[in-house]
């Protein structure tokens, strides 16, 4: 596979990876969009991205390294809930994935799916309704939001004793990059965030950094690591069965329904700007 | 596939209430079988998101798919979309369907739209399907000259007092899926026999 040439693909920071996961004196190599990416972390720590003999550009936000292969606009996007002190943070991966990131996105935002692909967890096929929920683009900060999306969960969380209805919100930064808030089974009034950071790889390749920012007094980080990766682990195998791996953009080619306004949103924002990697070719039509 | 019947796999490998996946000519199509017994061939892909059904799960006589749950009844039709069940799902939301029929210890499947007559064969004995890293042709010529063309997709070799009935399909490029049912002899003799004619196609081919 060669690089890409999908400009607002390469204009994006990408996270490569929780800073924890370089140590000093060491040398990592990876792929991002299509390249070969090397990272160096000298024993002195500082670290140094490169693609060939391309020095790029790095951030440190949020404890993970974040790259660009073009020349972003904009800084790494905004996270307040990073600066809450009570907030510990959480890193739950790295998980690869052979499907496109946009696919895992959309399936992050997907809440239908939860009672049969996390059965009795986040979800019970006696309680599958998705009741309506809102979506907004906000164009001042190029963000898509759903809220007021609610669902009956048997264990939401590391922490939940029992069943409870779940409140949910969804923000989507860029193509690649999205949170979840979600309430919190510790405290009822402030929502946990999970986040991923999808590293795309290949247009059907992906690695998965979920991260989260959780008020959870009781849970080890190892309770909430498990609950997490068990979540992500039940997603891989629908992502990796989806049919195309890429993710198709032209009407007709799949069937979305009420429950599925937030991928309705998604997709059209992709069109909007003229997204191309990870997308399927319009061609490739069945 | 052609307008004619096409051999997917032995009937036994289905049971009742299971899906079982195939690819036949580079296609991914899932067979599933209802409570009722009833054998089906579709495309393997849930229309709604694309995914995979025969990672879905059948209850009574209709599929749903792993992802969301939406049921689809044996004639195509998805009749329940959970995240919204008091939806009235339009009939435009179907599976893809396949002509499907059993004989011979077989399901068969074909894509064409005129009618075709399936082979008569006896019920025999399954023995099992077997994939081949070999084209057809070469599997046909290292059989001969024992071998009887008996269908489009199908041969007979005499063997130890048996016929085994052969039906076979293309996976792909030079990959091909056989499923043998025996009349007369034991299902250790029929296995012996693939055996051997896996190892002399593949020598062949690899030569």
């Amino acid at each position: 596979m060669t690089a890409t040439e999908d400009r607002v693909a390469l204009d994006q920071w990408y996270a490569l990876g929780a800073m924890q996961d370089f140590r000093a004196g060491e040398e990592a190599v990876t792929r991002l969009l299509g390249e070969d990416v090397r990272i160096r972390c000298s024993t002195g720590g500082d670290i140094a991205v490169t693609a060939g003999t391309r020095k790029l550009p790095i951030r440190t936000d949020y404890g993970h390294l974040w790259t660009s292969l073009g020349s972003p606009a904009r800084p790494v996007f905004d996270l307040p809930e990073s600066r809450e002190p009570d907030r510990r943070a959480v890193h739950c991966g790295p998980v690869r994935v052979r499907a496109s990131g946009l696919r895992l996105i959309e399936n992050f935002l997907d809440l239908a799916h939860f009672p049969y692909v996390h059965s009795d967890i986040l979800g019970t096929e006696e309680r599958p309704e998705v009741a309506r929920y809102e979506v907004e683009q906000r164009r001042d900060v190029d963000e898509l939001w759903a809220t007021k999306c609610e669902f009956f969960q048997p264990k939401a969380a590391a922490a939940a004793a029992g069943g409870q209805i779940s409140k949910y919100m969804y923000r989507v930064v860029t193509p690649f990059n999205v949170m979840l808030y979600k309430t919190a089974p510790t405290a009822s009034d402030r929502w946990d965030v999970i986040a991923l950071f999808v590293q795309p790889l290949e247009p059907a390749l992906s690695i998965a950094h979920p991260f989260m920012l959780v008020i959870d007094d009781t849970s080890t980080d190892a309770e909430l690591i498990g609950f997490q990766q068990m979540i992500f682990l039940q997603d891989k195998i629908v992502l990796e069965n989806q049919r195309p791996l890429l993710l198709p953009l032209q009407p007709g080619r799949e069937t979305p329904t009420r429950a599925d306004l937030s991928s309705v949103l998604y997709r059209r924002w992709l069109k909007e700007k003229q997204w191309r990697f990870g997308v399927e070719e319009p061609t490739a039509i069945a | 596939m052609t307008n004619e019947w096409v051999p997917l796999a032995l009937g036994k490998d289905v049971p009742a209430e299971t899906t079982r996946a195939v690819i036949v000519e580079d296609r991914e199509l899932v067979i599933w079988r209802g409570a009722d017994g009833q054998a089906h061939v579709w495309t393997d892909r849930c229309p709604h998101r694309g995914m995979r059904l025969s990672l879905g799960f059948v209850r009574d006589n209709a599929l749903n798919c792993l992802y969301h749950g939406w049921s689809y009844a044996g004639g195509g039709a998805c009749q329940r979309i959970p995240a919204h069940p008091d939806l009235n799902v339009p009939a435009s939301i179907r599976a893809g369907v396949h002509a499907a029929a059993e004989a011979g210890g077989m399901i068969w499947s074909r894509s064409g739209d005129q009618e075709a007559a399936l082979p008569e064969l006896p019920d025999g004995t399954p023995v099992c399907s077997l994939m081949i890293d070999a084209d057809h042709a070469t599997i046909l010529a290292v059989a001969a000259p024992e071998i009887r063309l008996t269908g489009v997709q199908l041969f007979s070799l005499r063997h130890a007092g048996a016929d085994i009935h052969i039906g076979w399909h293309k996976v792909q490029a030079g990959k091909t899926m056989l499923h043998a049912v025996a009349e007369g002899g034991t299902a250790e003799a029929a296995l012996l026999l693939l055996r051997d004619l896996r190892t002399k196609a593949e020598g062949r081919a690899a030569a």
